[in-house]
């Protein structure tokens, strides 16, 4: 076969991949090293609170040892809790790292294709709408059950989330699906759903507005080990498709025309990235409310530190989204002084001068 | 190799003909060149023959295979592509080099594969930069990582889509001289356009000339002449000898003669 010669010199063939194995080792200890962090995040997650509990009583109650309070606070408030933290945080990460790649678009985020926006309106629409609003209730705040129930406004905050995902995406499928196209129709349909939920609000009565706006903000506490389970279904089935792409996502950040010479179909596999990280979107958002930025912090300084392949940038992107949203429901609930403060604004809070970074950074990446 | 029968094609429904009624074959082994001006067809002639036109009417045989028929996987063994401007994410050139061989492996690549990778890198001279940034390359060494990764594809077939326009001379000359190294060596069909007439007829076999989507002319050096050039170029030619090479000299409108 003509093809196997000349060979590479075999002194040279076995330093070129030692120095690759080098540098692959770096970036899996670097990985490890993150994990290691999210591990004792989890453990802090579980013994902070406003309840006056000791660390000792804490890690005892865990394991179901001691006062009965105080494992009720641990197992069933504070356990699930930090899981949805870990499953929340990795997968909105890598809904944001996987719509940037396929879209070649830095600032793509599950917020860019109007999901977030979307999960806002129906939640508002159950909560508003149904049980407190103009509708049938006469702004009494015991008419206001329907709304204020976490499985009611999730499933329409999810139902929203999807419907918008499949019109941005169907809208895609008529016209061409570049990249552009998907970004605008996304921004264009977001604005949409804002407007709509403004003219929502804007007939609420004073209760209905204040229960919306009080969803709106990203609240770990929210979760259950119910909700948590769902997440992870949604978010580990996605995962999966998401490593077997891993190669896929390489030729398209390279170049999308090489890429459909390469035997990618660029448009399908768009399609299928950009439902897949809309659905983890639609499902965290509508359990736990707008937890903003984490799709774009951790992917882009994962990009700095690992690189750009997604062997490892997937695996980065999953485990700093856990540690960033895990860090940042910690500092809410210390600096919160007894109430947790919403985690959604401390995200935000870190993702503004990110962005600015962002902006102002030099251009260029890591091999 | 390549049999192109009563090709058309447009980019939209109501929009005009980019190319009309083009023919020709480009046998194994043969380097065909497609000359001719700016929007003339030649990129989305190349584009037709990567199946990548939805409205191309016609026949594109590829192996005596349709194109439009074939598996994406299937048509990615049998042709390689090397755009303009190649571009690339941040990575090693190792595994920028390592894209060409996606149509063979699912999830991971092999032991062969690295074999086949490194032994393009030998090929194109860039086995020292194997483990470089390809960002950090300059504009010809790029262009030397885009051929390699269309060589590791291990096709029968490349094209190529003005490699040369954004290269300065010298590594305008070595990336021409390469490509005709390599289809010799290797018994590569090879389609190319280019906009330099002189330096195409060093490397080519034949000479396809495309003007407002038709194909105007086709045939070896010979059918290389002043006439041709001017009808697709507009420009007075004239063809002199130097060292027994054949070169055009453009200018003026032909009245001085």
């Amino acid at each position: 076969m003509p093809w196997y010669y000349p060979r590479m010199p075999e002194e040279l063939s076995r330093s070129v991949r030692q120095e690759l194995a080098h540098r692959n080792s770096v970036k899996r200890i670097v990985i490890f090293v993150m994990l290691g962090v999210v591990a004792v995040l989890f453990f802090v997650s579980l013994m902070v609170g406003s309840s006056n509990m000791s660390l000792p009583e804490s890690f005892m109650a865990l394991f179901g040892q001691g006062e009965a309070s105080s494992v009720r606070i641990v197992q069933q408030i504070r356990l699930p809790r930090a899981l949805a933290a870990l499953i929340a945080g990795a997968g909105l990460s890598v809904a944001g790292l996987v719509m940037q790649s396929t879209l070649k678009n830095p600032m793509a985020s599950p917020s860019t294709l109007g999901v977030s926006n979307a999960a806002v309106f129906g939640a508002n629409i159950a909560i508003i709408g149904f049980a407190g609003g103009f509708i049938n209730t006469g702004g009494r705040i015991d008419n206001y059950d329907f709304g204020t129930n976490p499985f009611a406004t999730s499933s329409m905050a999810f139902l929203f989330a999807l419907v918008s995902t499949l019109i941005v995406l169907g809208l895609c499928r008529i016209r061409s699906f570049s990249s552009e196209t998907v970004v605008l129709a996304g921004i264009a349909l977001g604005t949409v759903w804002t407007a709509l939920t403004t003219i929502l609000q804007f007939y609420a009565t004073d209760v209905g507005l204040s229960a919306a706006v009080i969803w709106t903000f990203g609240d770990l506490g929210r979760a259950t080990f119910t909700t948590d389970w769902i997440m992870f279904g949604v978010v580990a089935a996605s995962v999966i498709v998401f490593f077997f792409l891993q190669w896929r996502f390489n030729a398209v950040a390279a170049d999308e025309s090489v890429a459909n010479s390469l035997g990618v179909k660029v448009n399908l596999l768009r399609f299928v990235s950009m439902l897949l990280a809309s659905l983890i979107t639609a499902v965290c958002v509508s359990y736990l409310g707008i937890i903003g930025f984490i799709g774009i912090i951790c992917p882009h300084a994962m990009r700095r530190i690992v690189g750009n392949n997604h062997r490892f940038l997937i695996p980065a992107s999953l485990v700093s989204g856990a540690l960033l949203l895990l860090f940042s429901d910690i500092v809410s609930r210390l600096i919160g002084n007894g109430t947790a403060l919403p985690v959604g604004a401390i995200t935000s809070l870190l993702g503004g001068p990110f962005f600015l970074y962002l902006i102002f950074a030099k251009k260029g990446g890591k091999a | 190799m390549i049999q192109v029968k009563n090709l058309s094609t447009r980019y939209a429904r109501n929009a005009p003909e980019v190319l009309h009624d083009v023919s020709f074959g480009l046998g194994e082994g043969e380097i065909g060149i497609l000359l001719g001006p700016n929007g003339s067809g030649k990129s989305t002639l190349i584009q037709c023959l990567l199946g990548q036109m939805k409205r191309a009417e016609g026949e594109i045989l590829i192996g005596g295979k349709p194109v439009m028929e074939m598996r994406t996987s299937d048509r990615a063994r049998l042709l390689a592509y090397v755009p303009q401007t190649p571009s690339f994410a941040p990575s090693t050139v190792y595994d920028a080099v390592m894209l060409g061989r996606l149509p063979y492996f699912a999830f991971a690549p092999t032991k062969e594969d690295q074999d086949i990778v490194e032994t393009v890198l030998v090929e194109m001279s860039l086995e020292h930069l194997a483990t470089r940034n390809v960002l950090e390359l300059s504009g010809g060494e790029r262009q030397r990582v885009a051929i390699a990764r269309a060589l590791a594809q291990q096709s029968r077939i490349l094209l190529f889509d003005e490699p040369t326009s954004n290269l300065d001379i010298s590594a305008e000359t070595t990336i021409a001289e390469m490509v005709k190294a390599l289809a010799k060596k290797k018994g590569l069909t090879v389609l190319l356009s280019m906009h330099d007439i002189n330096l195409a007829l060093g490397i080519g076999d034949r000479f396809l000339f495309l003007k407002d989507g038709h194909l105007v002319s086709d045939g070896d050096a010979e059918s290389v002449n002043e006439k041709t050039i001017e009808s697709v170029f507009g420009i007075h030619a004239k063809r002199v000898y130097v060292e027994d090479k054949t070169l055009f000299i453009y200018g003026g409108n032909g009245d001085e003669s």
